[in-house]
């Protein structure tokens, strides 16, 4: 943890309980135990609710399991990396790996870049202010389950995009091609979910103040120049806040692979890691092999998310 | 700093969450029911939501509880959907599912009696001899491994073609005795029906991956072919043989010539006039009657097979009860009164779907007589093949499922090497325990 | 600011938003249409087609009114619990130092990135069985109640509100709980409201969930119903595409109405001033 800026003699300030050690009690407690209390609600729900679904599903990864009605006498054999070299050693398991992949990469800087440039001008505009900004978000709020039908219907092999399109227009229609399967469901899921990243970004931008602005315009910049000195440092905690986000929420695809192309799609072109583990957890009935994939799963978006760390710069944490 | 702050947060996270799961886990309850076998009392029974089953429900209830007032049955609904086997699972896990559920796939059966969520029925005194007489030799299908039945055979749906008789008159061919039976027939049929502009596609079986689906393209045709040969038998995959490569080709050239939509169809591609046959069961009736003037043969053969020969799929759904019920002698009970010949009668009135009940003409002359249409259905109920009862069998499904859409959809690669690749997968899912 | 580049940003702006909004508005249309139009024409209303026969249709096959009120039991559960306690944690990790601040990050970090499949049946099993909760609202709420990511953000927000503001605060020998309530609180009014439109959705579209821990028709929310409705549409609707759509809409509305009347609040806050002087 870097240690914030605070001043020292802020600290040398703080309110001290009468009589009892009070330095001892700082550093067992930190500088502002209170902060503890107020995080205990939270962090007894997430204990309460999570602990043992989370525990739980990681110790069925390293043993032979499968869900039994209670009282029913099974045996559970620890079975140490088996489940993990078995799932690593399937193909379509790789294969969705890759697939989400080529997702995250399409996704993720269409993701940032877009809500970023389309919060700025809606953050400026004026006229139809409410219209345009209801436009945009409501993809979001719209069930997947709905609008998939619609997006089937449009990238059909003679729906409107084909159409436009003409002799450009890809062999096998969009979604059961083999090479564009996932980048349209990328695309859906930017679409769907740029009204959430527009909204974390517009809530940014209330705090770049204008001085800025009238600064940077004072000094000859002109309208991208300044976009790019103060608004995008502006808002660099909600980047790289958009980017944690958008990653993890991308790792975790499952609805769109599955309404968009019913299953895995062409050959699993456009089946994901959680898919997989749905299939093989709830509907094969191995529970043991799902939460194999899902440590994997698990473990390659935080690395991924300490990577995004370390590029984009962290934040004070 | 970061990396090693980072591992070490999560690492105290994990040792106090497992902290609190061991706490948790020393609170959950065992919980052991008395001799549930020969309990009486109220029971909980769910059904399907989809309408006609909820009206046949209801009235069942009502009937029971009219004569029953001290083994009240209540009814909740749940989705007639995948989703479906989740929630069961699911309520077998945690020991709350209901005394019986009429909405068990049996492709989960094998799953649910390895979880030590079924109760096998025929422990009950008449068990096994109920189901037999009720279904004859059908029920042998339903049969777990030595024997036991760890379900009811409830009701089926077997499944023939129904084809639009508007567009095969606008296509120039004969409406009323349409050549359906062989393959080189039903090619020719479709290749007319597509090339006339009369219909966009000839046939539009669902082309997604998901394991079931197979039930509606593959299967029915192969049931046909081999006379009646499950997927599996005896532990080991039979589709790889000459008879499952002459369905997969037969397939595939429908896909080939674009006479079979390649695409997902949101809705019914047949009731909105999109494909001129449909392969589906009678359920289908009720639905169609108004928006397709519509006529139905059996599946086609390679060679053609008379109609009163020709197998196809059961498309059954069965009831299960399960080993949280607390109240047994009287779910077997409402269980026998709910396929009783009374309220199969019922089923069929209210939901054309065939109860799995020998020789159902015979049993219902009047409903047949009233009801022409359902009659070939009627028929086609006696000659019908279930998915194989063994463990892993969603995993098999999913494996066949695969190399069918890889091999017959997308027409990539030989169809003999994909089924006996597909083969091999399967045996070696169905040898474990 | 000239005003051709104001106009153009407007063009563009809003063309964007047609192009956003054209599935959105190609289902409302299509709600409406008696008889199914895969044509492209069928994206312009031919008035003879357009009827009200789809909402119809769903409100006598499920109850609209119990769904909506269920929707919004479990909603505003979901919301106020995240609003209250997640404002209170983002503050602590945001501009307070105490042991045990990595730890709670790192576990709304953890609980975020692991896909709810995999916590699925466990939470069931400990939710129905050992908490006893099922076939009530507050088991429907619990896996919801505080919403991580909302925790996140109000991190983030807070993160950005400089120092000072409150290193001046203490300086003058305020009380922590006297800095939260007089200065961290009024000035999360733009995070609170993001929080609030963006947790919304999350359990109003949520089906699996409600339907697993309640059988009882009558507690559970719209999402769940339209669910059931739309897998068994096809048996009896007159046009089931139409009847699908009519659901999403209705599905739809409230969270699309809410947005509209809290967007307006998006106003510069001007922070920056409260620092200088």
């Amino acid at each position: 943890m870097s240690l914030s800026t605070q001043s020292r003699t802020v600290a040398g300030r703080s309110t001290t309980p009468p009589g009892g050690e009070p330095r001892r009690k700082r550093q067992l407690l930190g500088k502002n135990p209170f902060g503890l209390l107020l995080s205990a609600p939270y962090l007894i729900f997430v204990l309460a609710v999570f602990a043992y679904p989370l525990v739980f599903a990681f110790w069925m990864s390293f043993h032979d399991y499968f869900f039994a009605a209670p009282g029913v006498d099974v045996d559970r054999p620890f079975v140490g990396l088996d489940n993990f070299r078995e799932v690593l050693a399937d193909p379509a398991i790789i294969r969705s790996f890759g697939n989400v992949g080529i997702f995250l990469l399409i996704n993720v800087p269409l993701t940032v870049v877009l809500s970023l440039v389309l919060a700025t001008a809606l953050n400026k505009a004026v006229r139809f202010r409410t219209f345009l900004r209801v436009a945009y978000y409501v993809p979001y709020v719209t069930a997947s389950v709905a609008v998939v039908g619609v997006w089937i219907f449009l990238f059909s092999g003679n729906g409107l995009v084909n159409q436009i399109l003409g002799p450009l227009a890809p062999d096998p229609a969009w979604l059961i091609n083999e090479n564009w399967a996932m980048p349209t469901i990328a695309i859906f899921v930017t679409w769907k979910g740029l009204g959430f990243f527009i909204l974390l970004y517009l809530a940014a931008l209330q705090n770049v103040s204008e001085e800025l602005y009238e600064a940077a315009s004072t000094d000859g910049a002109g309208k991208i120049r300044s976009f790019f000195s103060v608004t995008v440092p502006g808002v660099r905690p909600a980047t790289v806040l958009v980017l944690l986000l958008s990653t993890v929420t991308g790792a975790n695809l499952f609805t769109e692979p599955y309404l968009l192309t019913g299953g895995g799609g062409p050959n699993g072109a456009s089946s994901s890691p959680v898919l997989m583990m749905y299939q093989r957890g709830i509907e094969q009935g191995s529970p043991d092999s799902a939460a194999a994939i899902g440590v994997i799963l698990v473990i390659g978006v935080l690395i991924l998310a300490f990577v995004q760390r370390k590029l984009a710069g962290g934040d004070e944490s | 700093m970061h990396s090693n702050g980072m591992a070490r947060r999560i690492l105290t996270v994990t040792a106090a969450s497992a902290t609190v799961a061991l706490a948790l886990s020393a609170c959950a309850s065992g919980g052991s029911t008395g001799d549930a076998a020969t309990n009486r009392g109220p029971i909980t029974i769910w059904y399907s939501n989809n309408e006609t089953e909820i009206a046949w429900g209801k009235q069942m209830v009502e009937a029971w509880n009219a004569e029953n007032p001290d083994e009240k049955v209540k009814a909740q609904e749940i989705p007639a959907g995948k989703s479906s086997e989740e929630v069961i699972g699911a309520a077998i896990t945690a020991g709350n599912a209901p005394c019986l559920v009429f909405n068990t796939a049996p492709v989960a059966v094998p799953q649910f009696e390895k979880q030590g969520g079924l109760v096998d029925l025929s422990s009950f005194e008449d068990g096994a001899a109920y189901i037999e007489e009720r279904s004859g030799d059908t029920a042998a299908q339903y049969q777990g491994a030595d024997g036991k039945y760890f379900q009811m055979p409830w009701k089926s749906n077997p499944v023939m073609i129904f084809y639009n008789k508007d567009m095969f008159t606008a296509a120039g061919l004969d409406a009323e005795n349409p050549q359906l039976a062989t393959y080189d027939e039903f090619l020719a049929t479709s290749r007319t029906l597509v090339e006339s502009g009369a219909a966009p596609n000839a046939i539009y079986p669902a082309p997604t991956s998901q394991f079931f689906q197979s039930w509606f393209d593959f299967y029915p045709l192969y049931a046909a072919e081999t006379g009646g040969t499950q997927l599996i038998e005896d532990g080991e995959a039979t589709f790889n043989a000459e008879d499952g490569a002459k369905v997969a080709e037969f397939w595939k050239t429908l896909y080939a010539e674009g006479l079979a939509g390649k695409e997902q169809y949101q809705g019914d591609s047949f009731a909105d006039g999109q494909a001129a046959m449909s392969i589906v069961g009678p359920w289908a009736v009720s639905v169609y009657k108004d928006a397709v003037n519509w006529g139905a043969v059996p599946v086609p053969t390679s060679e053609g097979t008379p109609v009163e020969e020709t197998y196809t799929f059961s498309d059954a759904k069965n009831v299960g009860m399960f080993t949280a019920c607390e109240n047994q002698a009287t779910a077997w009970d409402v269980l026998k009164f709910a396929t009783s010949e009374e309220q199969d009668g019922q089923l069929l009135e209210l939901t054309g779907q065939m109860p799995l009940r020998e020789t159902l003409p015979t049993v219902y002359p009047e409903y047949f007589a009233a009801n022409p249409a359902y009659e070939q259905f009627g028929d086609q109920a006696s000659r019908m093949v279930e998915v194989p009862n063994v463990s892993s069998s969603v995993a098999a499904w999913q494996a066949f499922r695969d190399a069918y859409t890889k091999s017959v959809i997308t027409g990539e690669g030989d169809i003999p090497d994909a089924l006996d690749s597909a083969a091999e997968k399967i045996n070696a899912l169905i040898a474990k325990p | 600011m000239s005003r051709a580049q104001n106009i153009l940003r407007g063009v563009v702006l809003t063309v964007g938003a047609l192009v956003f909004l054209f599935p959105f508005y190609y289902m409302v249309i299509g709600s409406l249409q008696a008889e199914p139009d895969p044509t492209v024409a069928g994206a312009f209303p031919n008035p003879a087609n357009l009827t009200l026969d789809n909402y119809g249709d769903i409100n006598s096959r499920i109850n609209l009114l119990q769904g909506l009120l269920n929707s919004g039991i479990f909603t505003g559960g979901v919301i106020l619990c995240t609003v209250v306690f997640g404002v209170l944690v983002g503050y602590a990790l945001a501009q307070l130092q105490w042991r045990g601040r990595g730890v709670t990050f790192a576990l709304a970090l953890l609980v975020q990135v692991v896909p709810f499949q995999l916590l699925m049946i466990p939470l069931y099993v400990m939710i129905a069985r050992d908490y006893g909760l099922a076939d009530n609202y507050v088991g429907m709420i619990l896996p919801f109640a505080i919403n991580s990511t909302a925790v996140i953000i109000f991190r983030q927000y807070f993160l950005q509100i400089p120092k000072e503001l409150f290193d001046a605060a203490r300086i003058d020998g305020a009380g922590e709980l006297r800095i939260l309530r007089r200065i961290a609180l009024p000035l999360v009014r733009p995070a609170l409201l993001t929080v609030v439109l963006l947790t919304f959705i999350g359990p109003w579209n949520e089906f699996l969930w409600p339907f697993l821990i309640t059988k009882e028709a009558s507690l559970q929310p719209l999402a769940v119903s339209l669910a059931n409705y739309l897998s068994n549409v096809a048996a009896t609707a007159a046009n089931p595409f139409g009847a699908v759509l009519a659901g999403a809409c209705v599905l739809a509305g409230p969270a699309v109405l809410l947005f509209i009347l809290f967007q307006r609040h998006f106003v510069s806050n001007n922070i920056g001033s409260g620092v200088k002087g």
